[in-house]
């Protein structure tokens, strides 16, 4: 599929979407499409110097209560003393209102699909009974500060986080009998990947680097990484109730495992200091040349498309190796990916999910919509987002959502997303105001069919569509009558209502979902 | 393969929905081309079901291996929560006691230590290699029933609906499959959002633009507005089930009710797929095991009974209803009440055509018994299962195609009916099938 201007293609896959004003402002960054490119993305991996306040605004008006909170006093108050449900999820809701909020309204674009990334790499069930309580903290102090950063920093940042050790039940783990699964999804999902997996076979069966180390993993080092993280837990008793303690990570030595262990080859003695055994591990992981290829892969299938070209995964994985102490490794690996010709040139590997159908939506309608715990029209919204079927922070394996086109093309996710869809052109404010109100948008000038249908075209695709969609679009605004003549658009309910079904029919076409 | 299409479902507007419908269809020319249709449903246990609690070993020397690995765990043999026994070797857990009655009728085959030859204890791998049908490869563009729907000779042209996923996405044994109509509830599948005034027209343009090309997202887009026209047409928000059924109140008691609702609607549904997850149990195993059973065991018994009328409503007569996981578990328990992924595992098959009892050979449970000295091993590959169902109950024998690289098909016995000789297809050389040409084929398809 040809590509379209290279704006259009960067803010639909390092951007939820293009807002108005977004392209042109794109097209004023230089002279040249490599010029601008290189201007958005650089400015796009430095946030703190992005004026976000909109987005903070919003939020600050949302009445959240819980975002600010402590790790400490999360766990006070929405966990001890078993709180009502309402109180006890109230973290985890706001948190997926407050994603909504920046991922619609937030200038850092690329921070907002990052941290969508890194939060599905890392995937917690967030609206579970021991992690809905912390959830804010598991997003905002641990995968967020880390989105751009190192991934040695964030995979220990995660490992020791109170929602990943309730989540994958590392917090239970001892040396009597250790609990297997996170470590398991350590290897398996967080870092060298299953690509790098090779079953149940004995491990003198895979291949060595030169200093001796596997190249990928067997059943034999979870069973070893798994007693190498024994007593890395929360404060508070496992067996009866956690919340006798303080919810926050604990090293219990005296449910470690001493005994001499290896890791993919990697000998670690008897008796080591407290953590070193776990810390030796994701050393390992982290440097690990499987680990650069495997994260590389998945951020040029997230950035680029599904199957992206060997060579962008080669150069992102080199990249990722040679900065692996770097505090900006992350960031520099993304800036490889978005500067590559492979993600100038690739477009339609890869179609929007939920999310981004939903955000996409809400940015180029330019919707004033409320995310805001209680309001009518949020709460009617989650509803219709939850049957879309990615719920934020609502997977419940370990490996997050799917992120390639064959799990979102079936009729399920394509008819519960136009229904949403269908229902944010609709919806009104109190005073009668469509939140989406594309008659205020629409210049005045562009009155007959033709003209409105090629002004929201360009609004919400950034391109033309094809010329049987397009002809398809005229045809509905017109309704039967000449296309050239103008429409009593600004007098008639019925040519209003039309309009806003105009834009849910751009918003239900496949080009709204490629990208 | 049957297609839906807006033709088909005029043409085969079947007595069922023409009853529901009244004069809602009295001008659509009615047929009835699906009476004789057999029905195959997959349940998939998603996160890995522990089959030793689901059929302990309830004497022997197994029992006393169980008890040793499972000292909190080990379902007990006496007391109120006994296991309740099936044969001198085996019993039911008791939470599957539904189960028990269907069981003792004939209509439930169970086969011990079933799974995938190669072992792998990841989730994501185990479930990928299963359910595209080609253990060791996961980048296999469509599942096994994609290809059995493509491959069966004997399915008709045009149906109303040929397959449903219950989920929110397509399971991958239907991955590629474009027929399928998904979804979550029908309840909600409907484009009843939007301005009143244009929502026909809407729809129409709609129509016309998924009409106008035949990408990934045009022919997939087309097909969603078939399934849409489908639900919103003929399938009633309100259903009853018959025989005195009660389907759990949970989200698998629904998705089988509408399983049911679809079949008695006779739209020619040949495949439906649905999930009942929450299986990986590494912590609260004693907590979450025995609900898990109950809501399984319940919908199941639900689910037959609902279907299992006299007559023209003998629906169960032609439905087989395979249950898998993607692994067991591990032989010992962990010291968090809790259990680590496995290997070997039980599947079940219920349906009218099922032969009743227990079936397999049991490899035993002592260490040398155990496969790496950790796990239940495997001594049925789950192609065989699935295979015999493909051939005794739809009619296809393709095997080369559907499951390439299995090629030792002989039946084990878990449903009747007419035996086929395996159709290995041209890939299958006489020494067997080399690993080589199965990945030529994978890429071949892509």
């Amino acid at each position: 599929m040809e590509a379209p201007p290279v704006g259009v293609v960067a803010f639909n896959r390092m951007a939820f979407g293009p807002r108005p004003g977004d392209l042109d402002a794109f097209e004023a960054l230089g002279g040249t499409d490599e010029a601008r490119l290189l201007a958005f993305v650089d400015q796009q991996l430095a946030p703190e110097s992005i004026d976000d306040s909109e987005a903070e605004a919003r939020i600050a008006a949302s009445g959240f209560t819980t975002i600010n909170k402590s790790l400490s006093q999360l766990w006070v108050d929405h966990a001890v003393g078993d709180p009502d449900w309402e109180v006890r999820i109230r973290p985890v809701v706001e948190t997926q209102l407050s994603t909504f909020v920046r991922a619609v309204y937030s200038r850092r674009q690329l921070l907002q699909v990052l941290a969508d990334f890194w939060h599905n790499h890392f995937n917690v069930y967030g609206w579970d009974f021991w992690e809905a309580p912390v959830f804010v903290h598991y997003d905002r102090d641990v995968i967020r500060p880390n989105v751009m950063g190192n991934f040695r920093t964030m995979l220990e940042a995660v490992a020791k986080s109170t929602d990943m050790l309730f989540y994958l039940d590392n917090w239970q783990s001892s040396k009597d009998g250790p609990n297997e699964n996170f470590a398991r999804e350590l290897l398996e999902l967080h870092t060298l990947g299953s690509e790098n997996y090779f079953g149940a076979i004995p491990r003198n069966q895979v291949p060595t680097d030169g200093d001796g180390i596997a190249v990928g993993f067997v059943d034999e080092d979870v069973f070893s990484v798994a007693r190498c993280l024994t007593g890395w837990s929360v404060d508070g008793d496992p067996w009866w109730d956690p919340t006798t303690g303080n919810g926050i990570y604990l090293y219990r030595h005296d449910w470690h495992d001493l005994a001499a262990k290896n890791v993919l080859g990697l000998d670690l003695p008897a008796n080591q200091p407290a953590e070193k055994d776990g810390r030796d591990v994701l050393d390992l992981l982290a440097a690990h040349p499987g680990t650069g290829r495997y994260i590389a892969r998945k951020l040029c299938s997230r950035l680029i498309g599904d199957q992206p070209p060997d060579g962008i995964v080669d150069a992102a994985a080199a990249v990722f190796t040679t900065q692996v102490d770097a505090p900006d490794q992350i960031a520099q690996v993304v800036r490889a990916i978005l500067l590559s010709d492979e993600f100038r040139s690739t477009w339609g590997d890869k179609v929007k999910r939920p999310f981004e159908i939903a955000v996409s939506t809400l940015r180029a309608g330019d919707a004033d919509f409320p995310f805001i715990e209680g309001n009518g029209d949020t709460d009617t919204f989650e509803w219709l987002y939850y049957n879309t079927g990615q719920y934020l922070f609502g997977w419940h394996p370990p490996n997050g959502y799917p992120d390639f086109k064959e799990a979102w093309i079936s009729s399920g996710p394509r008819v519960m997303g136009w229904r949403l869809t269908n229902w944010l052109i609709d919806v009104q404010d109190s005073a009668d105001t469509y939140r989406m109100d594309a008659v205020s948008q629409t210049p005045p000038q562009a009155r007959s069919a033709r003209a409105i249908t090629e002004f929201w075209v360009d609004r919400i695709l950034g391109r033309p569509a094809t010329s049987e969609t397009s002809e398809e679009l005229i045809d509905f605004m017109a309704q039967g009558r000449n296309p050239d003549f103008d429409l009593p658009l600004d007098t008639d309910v019925g040519t209003q209502e039309r309009l806003q079904t105009l834009l849910g029919l751009i918003f239900m076409t496949p080009e709204f979902l490629w990208r | 393969m049957s297609e839906i299409t807006r033709r088909g479902f005029m043409v085969g507007c079947s007595a069922a929905i023409a009853g529901l419908a009244g004069s809602r269809f009295n001008t659509l020319a009615f047929a009835q081309p699906t009476a004789d249709q057999e029905v195959l449903v997959v349940l998939f246990l998603r996160g890995g079901t522990d089959g030793l609690s689901l059929l302990p070993p309830i004497s022997g020397a197994d029992r006393g291996y169980y008890e040793a690995a499972r000292p909190s765990l080990a379902v007990p043999t006496t007391g109120p929560d006994a296991a309740l026994p099936l044969d001198a070797q085996f019993g039911l857990h008791p939470a599957a006691a539904p189960l028990l009655e269907l069981y003792q009728n004939g209509n439930v085959a169970v086969v011990h230590a079933a799974g995938l030859n190669e072992a792998n204890r990841s989730h994501f791998d185990a479930m990928e290699f299963m359910e595209l049908g080609t253990p060791g490869l996961k980048n296999t563009p469509t599942g096994w029933l994609t290809r059995h729907l493509q491959s069966s000779a004997g399915l008709p042209p045009e149906v109303i609906m040929p397959s449903l996923a219950m989920g929110s996405s397509q399971q991958a044994s239907l991955r590629g499959d474009r027929e399928t109509v998904n979804l979550v509830d029908p309840g909600v599948f409907s484009l009843t959002t939007g301005p009143w005034r244009w929502r026909d027209a809407q729809r129409t343009s709609l129509r016309h633009i998924y009409t106008a090309d035949n990408s990934l997202l045009h022919t997939t887009g087309n097909k969603a507005l078939d399934a849409l026209d489908v639900i919103e047409l003929y399938v009633d928000d309100d259903y009853s089930p018959a025989n005195g059924a009660v389907y759990p109140d949970t989200g698998f008691g629904e998705h089988l009710a509408t399983v049911a609702q679809m079949i008695k609607l006779e739209m020619g549904l040949h495949v439906a797929t649905l999930d009942l997850g929450g299986w990986d149990t590494h912590t609260g195993h004693g907590y979450w095991v025995p609900l898990l059973i109950e809501d399984l065991a319940q919908g199941l018994l639900a689910f037959y009974t609902d279907l299992d009328g006299g007559g023209s409503q003998d629906f169960a007569q032609r439905l087989t209803l395979v249950v898998m996981s993607e692994f067991g578990r591990r032989f010992e328990e962990n010291s968090d009440d809790g259990t680590d992924h496995g290997h070997g595992n039980a599947m079940m098959v219920m349906g009218g055509s099922a032969i009743g009892g227990l079936h397999g050979s049991w490899p035993g449970l002592a260490s040398h018994q155990l496969f790496e000295g950790l796990d239940l091993a495997v001594t049925t590959d789950y192609r065989r299962i699935l295979s015999e169902i493909l051939i005794r109950r739809l009619g296809n024998n393709k095997l080369g195609v559907i499951f390439p690289g299995y090629s030792d098909y002989s039946p084990l016995g878990v449903v009747s009916g007419v035996d086929l000789p395996p159709d290995y297809g041209e890939q299958v050389f006489a020494n067997g099938f080399e690993s080589g040409d199965l990945e030529a084929w994978s890429t071949h398809q892509q």
